[in-house]
């Protein structure tokens, strides 16, 4: 408990401190609100919940879900078929990277227009964003399987199957854990890019309306909202990985 | 029958029936590396024999491709030549006919010991309560009772290559193959390991082929000790250990057992020098 705390306390004390000079500043030197508002109107508002903010707060949430769910599974799937087939993973991986290189913005208009301001483009754009990190992890983990336990399976006679089921995974376990972790922050953006670019609900429309009213400090609550959303999911995913992971050595750091 | 039942019924048979097919019977080995334009020559036409119930060691300079027969006898690598037959039967090639014990641990640490232990027989067919039981039972046997269900970081290093052997030993194959399983130890474990495994060996009478490079190791625990050359490895000596069984520990200080190290020491000198007088200067 005493331990936690004296790892907690530095961040904590630093943020603290960082707020308070940002609330001097914008009242010292009489800052407009509409240019930088002080934390205190950014706390105001989030309890207001001004321009139905939880309404938008929760089709983003339901929307990161359902993406980040379907991006991670997309992930597996991809990398347990590329490492199952080495011709395929040779053809794709390059393609893989590419996919990457594509900018979201750019991408994300062009789905609308392929595919209309429904539900669809949206779950594309952060399937896009998340199956990369899960992919290369996965495959990554699962190549480096230590040698002297295959060569194990193998002498005893264990099948391919038995060598992925016993061996093969559990061992890519913490690093299909880590691309998870990436995935689960990068679907919270790729829902607000999704909705920035078409939707009718959601923070990323919210931030749309609002920059349109030089409302900045529902701007910075949004703001806020993603970061917070981003922080929750790394969590879950943590926590997962926690039960999951339970045979870990605990690393001293 | 349990294992424990099994090994009580083996031991009545034991000295090994000439009759029975040998458990193991290796003949002209031979193996090559083949590297872009050069051919790495490691095994040259190794033939080598354990019979039934019999404790059988391999004793070599290291580097001498003892690890690379191991594998070419569990099928991982196809030899150039020669052929691996287990009870009169040609296994070359194929997975699955040995009990292994690698140098390391290898224990999966995502599994609890009892669950580790029984890997090979779920690999095998099917795990039931009997053989939890058995399994149980041989755990307490080796002094790792309550730590059935601890996962193997927790345990020492002596403790994991107990378990490690418990996995070969409850292999549903007959012949058990130990590759210098005491090597990563520290000099006390070692020899308090040697004792154990000579002790569960007698009661078992499993037939085990044991690689290492430890004479006082071999000449304790075998039957029979075959030297190995340095690279490429051959067969340079077979030398057969008279005392009897059940055998303690004491022996080691025996004049014949003195002996008999000296010579094989002798031996494994001339050929460690042998090795570095080869080993080209970078």
């Amino acid at each position: 408990m005493r331990r936690w705390w004296s790892l907690v306390w530095p961040p904590v004390v630093a943020v603290l401190f960082f707020l308070i000079v940002w609330q001097l500043c914008t009242s010292l030197f009489h800052i407009e609100d509409w240019i930088l508002p002080s934390p205190a109107d950014i706390a105001k508002q989030t309890a207001e919940g001004g321009g139905d903010l939880w309404g938008h707060a929760l089709a983003t949430v339901r929307l990161t879900l359902e993406g980040f769910i379907i991006g991670t599974l997309v992930g597996l799937v991809l990398a347990l078929i590329l490492h199952l087939i080495p011709f395929l993973k040779s053809a794709l991986y390059p393609l893989l990277i590419l996919s990457q290189n594509i900018p979201t913005i750019a991408l994300a208009p062009l789905l609308m227009i392929w595919f209309g301001f429904g539900l669809l483009p949206k779950l594309i754009v952060i399937t896009l964003v998340c199956f990369f990190p899960v992919a290369v992890a996965t495959m990554g983990g699962l190549k480096q399987t230590d040698r002297m336990m295959l060569n194990y399976m193998r002498m005893i006679g264990a099948n391919k199957s038995q060598i992925f089921a016993k061996l093969e995974l559990p061992h890519a376990l913490p690093s299909i854990f880590s691309g998870i972790k990436i995935a689960a922050t990068y679907s919270v953006m790729g829902a607000v890019i999704a909705e920035w670019i078409g939707a009718d609900k959601g923070i990323g429309y919210y931030m749309m309306l609002q920059k349109a009213g030089y409302r900045t400090d529902r701007m910075f609550v949004a703001i806020m909202l993603i970061v917070a959303l981003s922080l929750l999911m790394f969590g879950l995913i943590a926590l997962l990985e926690k039960w999951l992971v339970r045979w870990k050595p605990k690393q001293e750091s | 029958m349990t294992i424990s039942e099994q090994a009580r019924v083996e031991d009545r048979s034991i000295p090994s029936q000439p009759e029975l097919p040998p458990a193991l019977e290796a003949a002209g080995i031979s193996k090559a590396f083949r590297a872009k334009r050069s051919s790495l020559k490691v095994l040259d036409d190794i033939t080598l024999t354990v019979n039934k119930g019999e404790f059988v060691s391999i004793v070599g300079p290291s580097g001498s491709g003892k690890s690379t027969l191991f594998h070419i006898i569990g099928g991982l690598v196809k030899p150039d030549a020669g052929t691996v037959r287990m009870n009169g039967k040609d296994v070359t090639g194929e997975q699955g006919h040995i009990s292994y014990m690698p140098q390391q641990p290898a224990l999966f640490p995502w599994r609890t010991i009892e669950d580790n232990v029984l890997l090979s027989q779920e690999v095998q067919g099917r795990v039931d309560q009997e053989a939890r039981e058995n399994a149980r039972y041989w755990l307490d046997k080796v002094g790792l009772g309550g730590f059935e269900k601890a996962h193997p970081h927790t345990l020492s290093g002596g403790m994991q290559q107990r378990a490690a052997f418990l996995r070969a030993l409850l292999s549903p194959q007959e012949l058990m193959c130990l590759d210098e399983p005491f090597s990563a130890l520290d000099a006390l474990t070692r020899s308090d390991m040697q004792r154990w495994l000579l002790n569960l060996w007698e009661e078992s009478r499993r037939s085990v082929l044991f690689i290492t490079h430890n004479i006082e190791e071999a000449l304790l625990l075998s039957n029979r000790i075959y030297v190995f050359s340095g690279r490429p490895a051959s067969v340079l000596q077979v030398v057969d250990v008279p005392f009897p069984r059940p055998r303690r520990e004491d022996i080691i200080e025996h004049p014949d057992f003195i002996q008999l190290r000296r010579e094989l020491s002798g031996w494994m000198r001339d050929e460690q020098q042998k090795m570095q007088g080869h080993r080209p200067l970078k």
